[in-house]
């Protein structure tokens, strides 16, 4: 007799996602970074933002912090993203 | 949306059960739009069917439903709906009333204006429209929605579907364009038919359904065990568990628990558990995903520790019986299996925690001259419960010289002061672990769980000179800490309250030996402490 096995593991429907397309070039772009919110975040990204600026001649950082690093972005956060018409994001953090 | 005062158009529409519903001058009547996948729909229902009730007929309640038939007659089986539902198939009554969310209700009154309009969840609205109603018909006036029910006194609904945009959205052969997120029922488990030869231990490992040690083969056979000890359906959602959100059917769920070598009736403490381990407030997203020690804690409290023959005794952390290891164990396959937080994967932690093959304990109750720990949640003693705790592993604290309860915890609020990290206070909760010989001398001292909460919570600080040589972890915040003496030294406060220290009795009855269990990030920033009630 054959052994049945019941699949323990998930098999939620989901849609596949596609990454976004990759940026030619960063120069006149608008480039978003999210602050976890741990502590050390600020010293890097404020570093990032300067890199962006000065090296790759990134037109505009918004810059956009999560109420706490414990959970996942809420869409309030992602929002301001979409509003200022970022064309990438990054994410970052430092303890 | 239109406002009180405005004439109501009238219309008809299709009634599911057959015929048309009118609406036509000089007819009263309370319009209640709705869509089926709505949670503050679903919320509004039971008192809407209360008012109903009350009405027995003299004065009308419409559901309007902007879904499709099949959902809706779903809906209506499962909330149940006990008014009269109507449907809106092309949306034409909902864009000429315009409501902006659902639920939203219009009472028209005899002469055909809207008397009255409530939008969303709203017990002041309910009660006001409920209080209208009854007094058209010369009804006593009631308390529609009490202010102590459970429910929220608001709850924002959803966009009503007129307004949602058109459906862009949805592209062939795409299958979560079709997957309702609000769904309770998911599909079945797939079968794995194992070739002759093929050892289905070594195939359960290859396959990635175990943690490393070897599981017992989730066979059709014994999944249908598991299944014959619940009388949830196969296919019903218990939770969505984070961080993937996978769905955690009770088929699934049984299948781990087998896996994890369950007895059928664990079934009664898992499906809780699992209702528990996926309540926001324990965030077991962050949990499962930080770097930390984190791993959840479960901790059995009530009769069905004795039903089920959990361990509260001797070895209560360890390898000591079934119930504790096999309940501990399935919760985190499932967390793994169904949730996707793998090692490596999405669970990130740095040195990882013992507990993630297994964390659970009972209460030992028998033990305990206070209030065990489901009380505080506000169970009865009487009642089964199931508590969580993002805990990192136990720190134990050895007093074996302590005459008085005094001196016990002294030596505990020491080991706490070095939970999360010595210099970091406020951010952290603590789980102590006392074993039985010590809440004896406790007692005898006069000690009370509050007592113990309070004395802890003066006695444990860090000193000041600590934070002298800056830059240590902790030190940013001292501004925010709070500054007390402490056996003559000055010191900063542990912790922000008293309430951050949680008391369990647990362990053998030989032995002075009790724990301290430090949390991850605590409140609603970070993780909760949960407590589900057990049947």
């Amino acid at each position: 007799m054959k052994t049945i096995l019941v699949n323990p593991l998930d098999e939620t429907p989901r849609a596949a996602g596609r990454p976004a397309p990759r940026l030619d070039s960063l120069a006149g772009k608008t480039i978003g970074l999210l602050d976890i919110s741990k502590w050390g975040g600020s010293f890097f990204l404020d570093y990032l933002e300067k890199a962006l600026k000065d090296r790759y001649g990134v037109e505009q950082v918004v810059r956009v912090m999560k109420p706490t690093f414990t959970k996942p972005a809420p869409d309030a956060v992602i929002d301001q993203f979409v509003k200022a018409e970022c064309a990438a994001v990054i994410e970052a953090l430092a303890d | 949306m239109l406002q009180s005062g405005s004439s109501a158009p009238l219309f008809s529409l299709p009634r599911l059960d057959g015929g048309d519903w009118r609406l036509e001058r000089g007819k009263s009547a309370l319009l209640v739009f709705f869509e089926t996948d709505c949670p503050t729909c679903r919320l509004a229902i039971p008192y809407l069917n209360r008012l109903a009730q009350a009405l027995d007929g003299k004065a009308e309640i419409v559901g309007i439903s902007q879904d499709g038939e099949a959902s809706t007659r779903e809906l209506i089986v499962r909330a149940p709906v006990e008014f009269p539902v109507v449907m809106d198939r092309d949306l034409n009554v909902s864009r000429e009333y315009d409501p902006q969310a659902v639920p939203t209700l219009f009472l028209i009154d005899a002469g055909g204006k809207i008397a009255r309009t409530s939008v969303a969840f709203d017990k002041a609205g309910l009660n006001a429209i409920a209080a209208e109603m009854c007094a058209a018909i010369g009804l006593e006036p009631f308390e529609l929605a009490g202010g102590h029910d459970g429910a929220p006194d608001t709850k924002p609904g959803c966009v009503s579907r007129h307004l949602e945009p058109r459906q862009e959205l949805k592209i062939e052969s795409d299958p979560a364009a079709s997957v309702n997120l609000y769904s309770e029922r998911g599909p079945r488990a797939s079968r794995v038919e194992l070739d002759d030869g093929v050892d289905p231990y070594e195939f359960c490992y290859e396959a990635g359904f175990a943690d490393p040690l070897p599981v017992i083969p989730p066979t059709a056979e014994r999944v249908d065990r598991m299944l014959g000890a619940t009388r949830l359906p196969p296919d019903q959602i218990v939770a969505r568990v984070p961080p993937n959100y996978g769905m955690a059917t009770v088929e699934k769920i049984a299948a781990n628990a087998v896996m994890a070598g369950c007895k059928p009736e664990m079934m009664r403490v898992l499906i809780p558990l699992i209702r528990a381990a996926c309540d926001e407030r324990f965030n077991i997203h962050g949990v499962q995903a930080t770097t930390h020690f984190a791993a959840p804690l479960v901790i059995v409290n009530g009769p069905v520790r004795h039903d089920l023959r959990f361990a509260c005794g001797g070895n209560v952390f360890s390898n000591v019986t079934r119930a504790n290891s096999t309940l501990g164990r399935a919760f985190q396959l499932i967390l793994t299996n169904i949730g996707g937080a793998r090692p490596g994967e999405l669970d990130m932690s740095t040195l990882g925690n013992p507990g993630k093959f297994s964390y659970c304990i009972a209460e030992n109750e028998e033990e305990n001259p206070w209030a065990p720990l489901h009380t505080e949640f506000g169970f009865d003693r009487g009642q089964s419960a199931v508590t969580l705790f993002a805990a990192e592993p136990p720190h134990g604290v050895s007093e074996h010289n302590a005459r008085e309860g005094r001196t016990i915890l002294k030596a505990i609020s020491r080991a706490l002061a070095t939970v999360f990290s010595y210099r970091f206070c406020f951010g952290w909760e603590a789980m102590v672990v006392l074993c039985p010989e010590h809440v004896k001398t406790l007692d005898r001292s006069g000690f009370a769980k509050d007592s113990i909460r309070e004395f802890l919570f003066e006695n444990t600080g860090v000193p000041v000179k600590e934070y002298e040589e800056d830059g240590g972890e902790g030190t940013q915040f001292k501004q925010l800490y709070q500054r007390a003496t402490i056996d003559g030294e000055e010191c900063y406060r542990k912790f922000a309250r008293p309430d951050q220290i949680r008391i369990v009795v647990a362990g053998g009855t030989a032995g002075k030996f009790s724990a301290v269990i430090g949390s991850w990030a605590t409140g609603p920033r970070g993780s909760q402490m949960v407590c589900y009630p057990v049947d």
